[in-house]
């Protein structure tokens, strides 16, 4: 009689030898876009097939993630214990090892940033405190729901922005939403990220994105439903912006 | 709250609980857990200044899977890489090991048996083998429905197939019982 120890064997044995033909495991980016769900099927298929051959990889993105602890828990830091990490942490942020250098410019770079937003804030405020007539709503379809090929939603700007508006479903079991922008090319590479808001009881979503924020190429809206302390991305988006 | 209180706050109510999930998730030792842990907040304090989100428990538990996936994923590329030696080198290759009991002919009958097993596996639709593998693998549904991106139900369906398959093809109507899980 077959057992289950014995088929595990002989899939231990198949997984190496898999290994071999299948080559390196996935890099951490193809594993976040598998894990948004924004790649086309094929693109999804190939990246699953190479993690099947690594277990231990599938087991770190399926565990759970534990819960933060009580403040009156066990589990959670004494000030004594935090004090000492913490140093220990301080430590290490100032090791002389080119970070601090590293952190100055990036610091530099974002205050130069910060200029720019600002300015881009400024003319965006300005500009709401005007009624303003909305001529295109930009309905989004996720990705592996736009028929064969499914080609990105294109989207255009609305005056000074877009406004898009993701196709969600009215049945979403979720207290919360939450969007992002990420690079679809590179896709650890966010480009917005937006603030959780209460899910409306119609399931209605709509984001309003400055023109400024989206120049011309190709990006991935990710929304998230958030329940309690835990949030899971509901569908993907591919968006193309095209040239002005 | 400034940066340094709330990452104070995530730092108490995570930290024991990010290295046990390291030790029992990554089968990782107690010390590199903590290692791990430390890394992962590491990162998420030089990265806080920068987040503009308000659940930062979820941007703590993207960062602390990241940095676990891509010390596995290093071990795993480094194995591949790992040292070669020159077969004519008499001192490099221990002699092979006296072959133990079972006898030639039993040994011969399990890889014959082995490899069934593992052309039976290989041989199955693409949805229940994944499934199958998971399974043996020790992942529960709700993992491999995580995983899969499919419903519990869907993973239980496919399982349900995936052994009906395997039984018969390989003539064994008792094998892998349904409730096993």
């Amino acid at each position: 009689m077959t057992t289950k120890s014995e088929l595990s064997a002989a899939n231990r044995e198949l997984i190496a030898e898999n290994r071999l033909t299948i080559g390196d495991p996935p890099s951490a980016e193809e594993v976040l876009a598998y894990t948004s769900g924004g790649l086309a099927p094929d693109q999804e298929a190939r990246i699953r097939e190479r993690l099947m051959a690594y277990p231990e990889l599938v087991r770190a993105l399926t565990t759970p993630f534990p819960e933060g602890a009580e403040a009156d828990h066990p589990d959670y830091l004494s000030d004594h214990e935090f004090a000492r990490h913490w140093k220990a942490l301080q430590k290490r942020r100032q090791r002389p090892d080119g970070v601090p250098r590293y952190w100055r410019a990036v610091g530099a770079i974002a205050a130069a940033l910060a200029v720019v937003l600002g300015g881009l804030l400024w003319r965006a405020e300005v500009q709401l405190r005007q009624p303003q007539a909305v001529w295109q709503l930009q309905d989004l379809y996720p990705d592996g729901q736009r028929g064969i090929g499914g080609s990105p939603n294109t989207v255009t700007a609305n005056g000074e922005s877009y406004l898009l508006v993701p196709s969600l479903g009215s049945d979403l079991a979720v207290d919360q939403l939450r969007a992002e922008i990420v690079d679809a090319v590179n896709p650890s590479r966010p480009i917005w990220i937006g603030k959780a808001v209460p899910r409306t009881p119609n399931g209605s979503f709509v984001i309003l994105v400055p023109r400024e924020s989206l120049k011309p190429g190709t990006y991935r809206l990710v929304v998230y439903g958030i329940t309690g302390e835990r949030q899971e991305p509901l569908n993907s988006y591919t968006l193309r912006v095209p040239e002005r | 709250m400034n940066n340094d209180d709330r990452f104070q706050s995530l730092y108490r109510k995570y930290y024991k609980r990010m290295v046990r999930f390291y030790v029992l998730s990554f089968r990782v030792t107690e010390e590199d857990a903590e290692e791990l842990t430390q890394d992962a907040f590491f990162r998420f304090l030089e990265a806080m200044d920068e987040y503009r989100g308000d659940a930062e428990w979820a941007y703590l538990e993207t960062i602390a899977r990241n940095v676990a996936y891509n010390r596995i994923r290093s071990q795993k590329t480094a194995k591949r890489g790992a040292e070669t030696v020159d077969i004519h080198d008499r001192n490099a290759i221990p002699e092979p090991a006296a072959p133990a009991e079972p006898d030639y002919a039993q040994r011969e009958e399990a890889a014959l048996r082995s490899k069934r097993l593992r052309d039976a596996i290989a041989g199955l639709p693409n949805g229940s083998r994944e499934c199958i593998q998971l399974w043996l693998n020790e992942f529960t549904y709700d993992e491999i429905a995580k995983f899969l991106k499919i419903t519990v139900d869907a993973v239980k369906s496919r399982l349900r197939d995936a052994k009906k398959i395997l039984r018969a093809r390989l003539g064994d109507a008792d094998g892998l019982p349904e409730d096993e899980e």
